[in-house]
Formats: structure tokens, C-alpha cells, sequence
């Protein structure tokens, strides 16, 4: 399943927290005509790199794909930053 | 008492053949269950795969002037999987490149050599990996982790 939302949470030296919902959903939305469009662009590229553009895709799809459940945290004692894709 | 042991204790009271000789006997017969139900543990162990690669770093700082910095990462092994799969696509020339320039470090490694089969299985064998890492100085003191859960 590709990720659907990512939490940002932002932490400022007031330790108040600003916690950002990311609809990612709304993105690959948004995304997929621009990938349509840009298509054959993109099978142009591959062709001169050389890459097989199906492979590329897949591997790309895998990547999304994988994307879930990734988490980062960094706290310091003036601010922390923290991104969990969902 | 199963069939063959059963045998084994008769042949024993009979006298065809000693003590020892009965005991290898026996124990040989229970060799090979004892070697399944050693496969069922580790299988039962070894068939739950880590499914994420978790990095922490705790820094300490004494002097008083930056703070405690934690790092906290988590990143699922598909993502690794998926990651190792995308070098498969560096083309031939770019891999020629890059072995030349670790050459040129002195570095005998050949990246044209790395199968997409090889990387797999070192993903795979990451699960026993476990990395601690404790540096103290005077002003600082870290510790680093790095394990699969």
C-alpha cells in the first residue's frame, strides 16, 4: 500500500508543537497526470541513459510502495522535527 | 517405546548385543528427531524477519551549551529492498565510473560484480545486525545504535 498521509511534527524552543497532516494521498493524485504527461519524456530519457523505463517504474513503484511506516526523529533541546509516513 | 527400540532392548536381553552397543543404537535412532524438532525452533525463530532497520543516536552534551540531541530513524526493510533493486538500474557506464574512481582510492572492489541476488541476501542477513557505538570525551558523550526489530 502506498502511503497515504505524513505527520510532521514541528517542535519550536517553546516547546509548543505544530503537528502537520500531509493528505500524500492528494499528491500522487495530482501526480499521475503530470506522470502521464510527462510520459514519454520520461521513456525518451531512459532510452538515451540506457534503462529499461518498465524496470525504472516498478523499482520506482517499490520505493513508494516501501515508503510506509518510515519514521524520523530529531530532538535537540531548542527544537525537534519529527516526519512519520503513514 | 516404539517399534525399533523395542527391537534394540530385545536383542539387548538377548545378548546379540552389549549395552553400548545398544545405547549407540538408540541414540542414533534418536538423532534425526532430534535434528527436526532443532529445525522447528530455529525455524519457527528464523522465519520472523525484522521488518524495520532502526537507527538512534543520543548525544550528551556536557558543556552545557547545545543540549541533548536524539536522533530516532526507522526505516522498513522493503524500503532497503526496493533500494538495493534501484542500483540494479545505475547503467554499465556509470558502475565503469564508479569502480574507477574507488580505484583510484585503492579500493579493490569491483561494483560490476555485485548481483542483484548477492544484495538480497546481504539485506537478508541484516537481521542479526546490531551496531553500538559509545564515544566519550570530555565535552560529549554519544551513543549510537543501529539494529533491526
Amino acid at each position: 500500500m502506498i502511503p497515504f498521509v505524513a505527520v510532521v511534527s514541528l517542535r519550536g524552543r517553546e516547546s509548543r508543537t505544530l503537528r502537520i497532516w500531509v493528505p500524500l494521498i492528494l499528491l500522487w493524485l495530482l501526480l499521475v497526470p503530470v506522470v502521464l504527461v510527462l510520459s514519454p519524456l520520461i521513456f525518451i530519457g531512459c532510452f538515451l541513459c540506457p534503462v529499461n523505463p518498465f524496470r525504472a517504474f516498478s523499482v520506482a513503484w517499490q520505493i513508494l510502495r516501501a515508503l510506509s511506516d518510515t519514521e524520523c526523529e530529531i530532538e535537540h533541546r531548542s527544537a525537534g522535527v519529527s516526519i512519520c509516513v503513514f | 517405546m516404539n517399534e525399533h527400540r523395542r527391537q534394540i532392548l530385545q536383542m539387548l536381553s538377548e545378548g546379540k548385543i552389549n549395552a553400548d552397543e545398544a545405547e549407540r543404537l538408540i541414540a542414533a535412532l534418536e538423532e534425526p528427531s532430534a535434528g527436526k524438532s532443532s529445525d522447528n525452533v530455529s525455524g519457527s525463530e528464523g522465519k520472523a524477519r525484522p521488518k524495520y532497520l532502526r537507527v538512534q543516536v543520543d548525544s550528551e552534551d556536557d558543556g552545557g551549551r547545545d543540549g541533548p540531541t536524539k536522533v530516532n530513524v526507522r526505516v522498513p526493510m522493503q524500503l532497503l529492498r526496493a533500494g538495493v533493486k534501484l542500483a540494479g538500474l545505475i547503467p554499465a557506464q556509470a558502475l565503469h565510473r564508479a569502480n574507477d574512481a574507488i580505484h583510484e582510492q585503492g579500493i579493490p572492489f569491483d561494483l560490476t560484480q555485485i548481483k542483484p541476488e548477492n544484495l538480497e541476501e546481504l539485506i537478508d542477513q541484516l537481521s542479526d545486525l546490531s551496531v553500538d557505538v559509545d564515544q566519550k570525551d570530555q565535552e560529549s558523550k554519544v551513543k549510537v545504535k543501529v539494529f533491526c526489530e
